[in-house]
């Protein structure tokens, strides 16, 4: 396994109005920020809120190209970024639900505790498979093929790529201590962008090559 | 980081206990039971919420040590409420320690006020305020800014600085309606009302009134001679001469308190001071003697007269007497005044309270109930008292703060 510190490319927040970050996701132009009761456009290159959807937001958040997803209590919601409608909402699998992601006509579900990330069908919600992680899951996110995940427990926290089949750890990235991940989304690229949690930030880490 | 836990939070600060037991109800997991204990004690059940986050800490992790601090402070939060004043302090503190080291300024903030608010309900008052002064106010949460104000306002009530006090029961209403959370504005409410219901009775030229609090302070202040039933003291000015130990010399100061700038028949005096109709000789010499010891003990501030028919109190420097009383007489009234937060207390948290002994606190707690005027409840060390006449109020519970990550 290949372990080293995370890059930290910038820091941005906390933003007015924004107490904790719960959810990341980023549409290819904006990075959304899930922080309780809105979710929050945000531009990655200048930090600058652009716009807000009201809604229930209180874990992970993901994108598949068109909708936003937002887990808010025990459903998942699928929104019009547009006009922030809810088109539609599936129950989410009992437990606590943290990060959310999309690929591969999936969403993949992040449990906090159970430390277990679900594969999900997006228009029934049930689980269609399931990855065990050796430590709390925060965050999830698909990046060329790679499945990362966050990882936070007390002052540790940590970005780790695993394979999706048998879960074993292949990267990992260690936060500098006190710095949690609390929600995780790539640009495709360069570029990881994590939710801070109670620190209401958002951080860019520098995704190796 | 966890969707339903962040939901439960959401409701539990905003005052919505049942929000948030409808949401983790049937989880048993670490964060849900802290969550559940914390909704329970909002709701009023102590002795479940206890359990539940006694539990909950157990199932903290070893590497979880914030997150079983933030239990240690909300049990200490519901020893306060239950007026549990023997709660150990030492986990508190070490638990405030760990918050500060892991940046939870919050949670450690409410903490301290918990000391504070505990050396309060004690009477310590300096060492409350050495507390409180450890804290910003305005580095500080709505809801614990309001807490902060609020124990100022108890500790200046106490010390009859009735102005700090109400600016400080400003203060805690500004940040209770900030913080939204009905049980700070309804204490904030009654705690307005202490401040301007009848707090003593004035006896003075044979008439009596009732005073507020502001008034007793300025008589204080004033150029009277005061006899202070409440406390029983007499006192002028910065001058203060204690007769609590003394009580037949105090019921004699008062006596002549009452009827100042006319004397007082000896007959009149030995009937109420000695509780007795017949006054022979040796009622007489008795007289005597114990007016000779108030002359001496009120040297400083009065003089004690005698006249053809009995005795006259000659204040020194003082223009005016008055006499200070309870609002309503009756034995006893500082442990009805302990009562009247309308919190169930123990008979041992009332003693520590009064600094009294056990058993002195439950003779009084038992003529009281005679009277009527107390109930208790539960048996043996978990008898808790409470005054039925008073209407109750909540002691906030505050969300001990967001879980790691949250």
């Amino acid at each position: 396994m290949n372990r080293s510190a995370a890059e930290l490319l910038e820091e941005f927040g906390p933003f007015p109005g924004m107490d904790s970050v719960h959810g990341v996701t980023y549409d290819g132009r904006h990075v959304w920020l899930a922080t309780g009761d809105r979710l929050n456009a945000i531009d990655p290159d200048t930090g600058e809120p652009q716009r807000s959807i009201e809604t229930a937001a209180d874990a992970g958040t993901a994108f598949d190209g068109r909708h936003l997803f937002q887990v808010a209590e025990d459903r998942i919601l699928k929104i019009e970024p547009a006009s922030g409608h809810i088109l539609s909402t599936i129950p989410a699998p009992p437990g606590g639900n943290s990060g959310l992601a999309w690929a591969e006509g999936s969403l993949w579900l992040g449990q906090y505790r159970d430390r277990k990330i679900h594969q999900i069908d997006p228009d029934s919600g049930a689980i269609l498979r399931t990855i065990e992680s050796n430590r709390f899951v925060t965050g999830v996110t698909w990046v060329d093929g790679e499945l990362w995940h966050g990882t936070w427990e007390e002052d540790g926290s940590d970005l780790r790529r695993i394979d999706p089949d048998s879960g074993e750890v292949l990267q990992q990235l260690e936060m500098p201590q006190g710095m949690g991940v609390s929600g995780l989304e790539s640009d495709g690229a360069e570029r990881f962008f994590c939710g801070g949690g109670a620190s209401g930030k958002l951080r860019v880490v520098r995704r190796p090559r | 980081m966890d969707a339903l836990i962040t939901a439960a939070g959401r409701a539990l600060s905003a005052g919505d206990p049942l929000g948030a037991l409808n949401r983790v109800a049937l989880r048993d997991d670490a964060p849900a039971l802290a969550l559940r204990g914390i909704a329970m004690a909002q709701l009023g059940d102590f002795t479940r919420a206890r359990l539940l986050l006694q539990r909950a800490s157990r199932a903290f992790g070893a590497r979880e040590e914030t997150a079983r601090a933030r239990c240690i402070v909300a049990e200490a939060e519901i020893a306060l409420a239950s007026r549990d004043l023997g709660w150990p302090t030492k986990r508190l503190d070490s638990a405030r320690a760990t918050l500060e080291a892991h940046g939870d300024l919050t949670n450690a903030a409410h903490a301290r006020s918990l000391v504070a608010r505990r050396l309060l309900l004690l009477g310590r008052l300096g060492q409350a305020e050495h507390a409180l002064a450890q804290l910003e106010p305005s580095a500080l949460p709505p809801a614990l800014g309001a807490v902060h104000a609020l124990t100022v306002a108890g500790i200046a009530l106490r010390r009859l600085h009735t102005e700090t006090a109400r600016a400080a029961l400003e203060r805690a209403e500004r940040s209770a309606r900030l913080a939204g959370v009905p049980a700070l504005l309804a204490e904030v409410e009654s705690a307005c009302l202490a401040l301007n219901a009848p707090a003593a009775r004035l006896v003075s030229h044979g008439q009596e009134h009732l005073l507020q609090l502001h008034e007793v302070e300025a008589l204080l202040q004033s150029k009277a001679l005061v006899i202070d039933a409440c406390r029983h003291a007499v006192r002028d000015g910065d001058a203060v001469v204690s007769l609590a130990t003394r009580p037949v010399l105090f019921a004699l100061a008062r006596l002549l308190g009452e009827a100042w700038p006319a004397d007082v028949s000896r007959d009149a005096l030995i009937a109420r001071a000695f509780r007795t109709r017949f006054a022979d000789d040796s009622h007489r010499i008795r007289l005597r003697v114990e007016l000779g010891r108030l002359r001496a003990a009120l040297a400083p501030l009065a003089g004690v007269r005698a006249t053809p028919r009995g005795y006259l109190l000659e204040p020194g420097a003082a223009s005016e007497v008055a006499v200070l009383a309870r609002p309503i007489e009756g034995k006893h009234g500082e442990v009805l005044a302990l009562l009247s937060d309308g919190e169930p207390w123990s008979s041992s948290a009332l003693a520590m309270a009064l600094g009294a002994s056990q058993r002195n606190t439950q003779r009084a707690l038992e003529a009281l109930a005679d009277a009527g005027k107390v109930q208790s409840f539960g048996r043996g060390r978990a008898r808790r008292w409470i005054a039925p006449s008073v209407p109750g109020f909540t002691t906030t519970l505050l969300l001990p703060g967001p879980l790691p990550g949250a």
